[in-house]
């Protein structure tokens, strides 16, 4: 078998044991890598209902078949776990060392189970696992503590590591590596700091398995050769995805004041623009060259490396249009470990339900300096504010009530990251059918919806475009694992990932082979939180009710006086779920599992519910 | 008329402005601005007049707002 090691590393963290597992062709064909694997084995190893934050609990680390290999943005490794801010499937992928170290190591999956009594920290290096006491990074942000292992172990190590918010079990913790680079938005950074793992070091030194090893690499760094070339010509890397920000305040697709506005005219202040004017440095993922982290001094004179999703989630969600300033809540944010998205969500349904008397708190739309004591409150579980903020958007609706879980702006329990689709009906079905709760990376559909469609329109031209882009982005290229930034940005073909995965696996696999195993994830996923709530029913696909709210409409610019329609949403869903094969509630039929290969699944989650 | 034109991200760059007002003859279209300005025709693009999809042919009116946009996928 070439492509895979064929080895799983299991850990246990509760009598601090291991062993080495294999796994077959037969399962590295039917989940090829990265979120198949984690999936398959969360599904097959968790027994539902189990604590996620509990020793039952399993986090998982898994790279594809590309992943490491020196080919264009094939940095990334998935973590995944049951998440606890969505109680559903949650994983997320982050540019790290540890890939290629993972890989050279001999393991495509790392199984963490049980639970440290003390704060330790992973050390591995090929057959080598070491359980070594973190005494001295607990506590510590994530910063000192890849400082603290770089000395140790030199900057070639890969490191994933949490801050204080894992620690303390903030339900919106990420997983950290490198400068910038974070994973695991459903709070899989939790899940490591309930086992009291504080980082993972893991360095390999095997060749890993290719089947066209000289082809392979001569293609490979070829092809980082000529993707640098187009991101020169074109420019994309001079703004990276921050770009993105002044062209949603033109379209009115801008998360502002959480998400009640569109546009803001003060939105310039914090765009793509003035970011490349202040920066100080880039740093980017291994194997790319079209690095996308523009990095500058916050208002405390940090380096703070942002993307799109940090300026409009800690910026204009917060109205917050000092850079500086967002640049020391993105900061923090990485320090701490918390993921931005969440963050910006957090505090602005935090100042919103203020602002509308649910809650009282002196925090308000635009206070930079408290935005940051909150944070760190969030993040340490600091009194009564920290230990409500800590706990997602969601949940703090739940407690303040007062009608105020119309604008917790979250699908299941994932806060929706930094589009406003307050009018975009199709980006709102793409939040609303992401399978870890509202997301951007399976699906992006904005530029779709305003150049080849209608903006107004529900049809089923729309559920198909997300089906398509969902089985690229959140099949494809979280599985075989690789950043998905080349393939429109710079308009690489996406046949490129064909030809890597046949060189590296000696497989003659063609995008259809790819799209089934797609096809196949997503309905496990829907397995997974059917069986985690066996009453599923469709709502749980809806995207907030304020974006059907016509008192919420826009009064002036591009889309004043619209919002989504209820009804025409629910149409839209049901061409979704009539396309991908599944019932009026959003559940894969029989008859579609059995053509995905998936009816021992089946069977599984008839002990729950009642398939069609 | 006078027409501003916007552009987003890399575009910028590549004209040395971000945002200006042009001059137009009456009538103009959107595909005379974009003929007008040195942008290499085959890179995908979006564009968007006072924030709404546009069809090139489209003719403009005095005080627009045309925003030219490569294609991206997300940030
Ligand atoms: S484009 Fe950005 S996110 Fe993608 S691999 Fe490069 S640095 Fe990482």
């Amino acid at each position: 078998m070439y492509g895979w090691t064929g080895n799983i590393l299991r850990i246990n963290l509760t009598n601090r044991t291991h062993k080495k597992e294999t796994f077959d062709e037969q399962f590295a064909l039917k989940w090829v890598g990265g979120r198949g694997f984690a999936l398959k084995i969360l599904w097959d190893e968790l027994k539902p209902g189990i604590d996620p934050l509990g020793p039952e609990n399993k986090l998982i680390i898994s790279v594809g078949p590309i992943a490491g290999i020196p080919a264009p943005n094939t940095g990334k490794t998935v973590v995944a776990a049951k998440s606890p801010l969505t109680g559903g499937y949650g994983d997320g992928n982050l540019g790290t060392r540890v890939t290629e170290q993972m890989r050279k190591a001999g393991y495509d999956i790392i199984i963490i189970e049980g639970q440290s009594d003390k704060p330790i920290y992973l050390y591995i290096e090929d057959d080598k696992i070491e359980y070594l006491p973190a005494d001295e990074i607990w506590g510590k942000g994530t910063y000192d503590t890849h400082a603290y292992l770089y000395k140790k172990y030199g900057k070639g190590a890969g490191v994933l590591s949490i801050g204080q918010g894992g620690e303390n079990l903030n339900l919106y913790a990420m997983i950290r590596s490198l400068e910038g680079r974070a994973g695991g938005r459903p709070g899989i950074g939790a899940v490591m700091g309930s086992k009291k793992l504080k980082a993972i070091v893991i360095k390999g030194s095997k060749p890993i398995p290719v089947a066209d090893p000289d082809g392979m690499r001569k293609l490979g760094l070829d092809d980082l050769r000529k993707v640098g070339e187009i991101d020169k010509q074109t420019g994309w890397s001079i703004q990276g995805t921050t770009g993105v920000l002044a062209w949603c305040n033109e379209v009115a697709a801008l998360p502002v004041r959480n998400m009640r506005k569109t546009h803001h005219p003060d939105a310039w202040k914090i765009d793509g623009e003035r970011l490349n004017n202040a920066r100080v440095a880039t740093y980017g993922c291994p194997n790319c060259t079209m690095r996308c982290g523009i990095t500058i001094l916050d208002h405390e004179g940090h380096e703070s490396e942002l993307d799109y999703e940090n300026i409009g989630m800690l910026g204009s969600n917060l109205e917050i249009f000092e850079l500086d300033q967002v640049a020391s809540l993105n900061y923090l944010c990485d320090d701490f470990g918390l993921d931005t998205i969440s963050a910006g969500a957090v505090l602005a349904f935090y100042a919103d339900a203020i602002d509308h008397g649910a809650i009282k708190g002196d925090f308000r739309f635009g206070d930079a300096e408290k935005a940051k004591e909150l944070l760190r409150k969030a993040a340490l579980r600091e009194g009564e504010v920290g230990n409500l903020l800590a706990d997602g958007t969601m949940r703090m609706a739940q407690r303040i009530g007062q009608g105020s879980e119309a604008y917790a702006m979250h699908v299941k329990g994932l806060e929706i990251s930094a589009y406003n689709c307050k009018f975009i009906p199709g980006m709102a079905l793409a939040f609303g059918t992401s399978p870890i709760g509202a997301h951007h990376k399976e699906s992006w559909v904005i530029t779709y919806e305003l150049k080849q469609s209608q903006r107004d329109s529900y049809g089923p031209e729309k559920a198909a475009k997300v089906i398509e882009l969902q089985r690229i982005r959140g099949g494809l290229f979280e599985f075989i694992v690789a950043c998905r930034f080349p393939w429109i940005e710079l308009g690489w073909d996406i046949n490129h990932y064909t030809t890597y995965f046949n060189k590296v696996t000696g497989l003659n696999w063609t995008l259809d082979d790819f799209w089934k195993v797609a096809d196949r994830i997503y309905a496990l996923m829907k397995f997974f939180w059917v069986r985690e709530f066996p009453d599923w029913n469709r709502t749980k696909d809806y995207p907030p009710m304020i974006w059907f709210d016509p008192a919420n409409a826009d009064t002036e610019g591009p889309i004043a006086g619209k919002v989504l329609e209820l009804d025409k949403y629910e149409k839209l869903l049901d061409f979704y779920y009539e396309q991908r094969g599944w019932d009026r509630r959003g559940i894969p039929t029989k008859k579609t599992a059995e053509a995905l290969d998936l009816k021992e699944e089946a069977a599984e989650v008839e002990k729950f519910t009642k398939l069609e | 008329m006078k027409v501003t034109v916007k552009l987003i991200g890399p575009f910028i760059n590549t004209l040395g402005f971000s945002e200006k007002q042009i001059e137009l003859p009456a009538e103009a279209t959107v595909e005379m601005v974009l003929s007008s300005l040195p942008l290499d025709p085959a890179r995908p693009k979006i564009v968007t007049r006072n924030g709404q999809a546009v069809a090139l042919n489209e003719k403009l009116k005095d005080g627009d707002r045309v925003v030219i946009s490569p294609i991206y996928s997300g940030g």
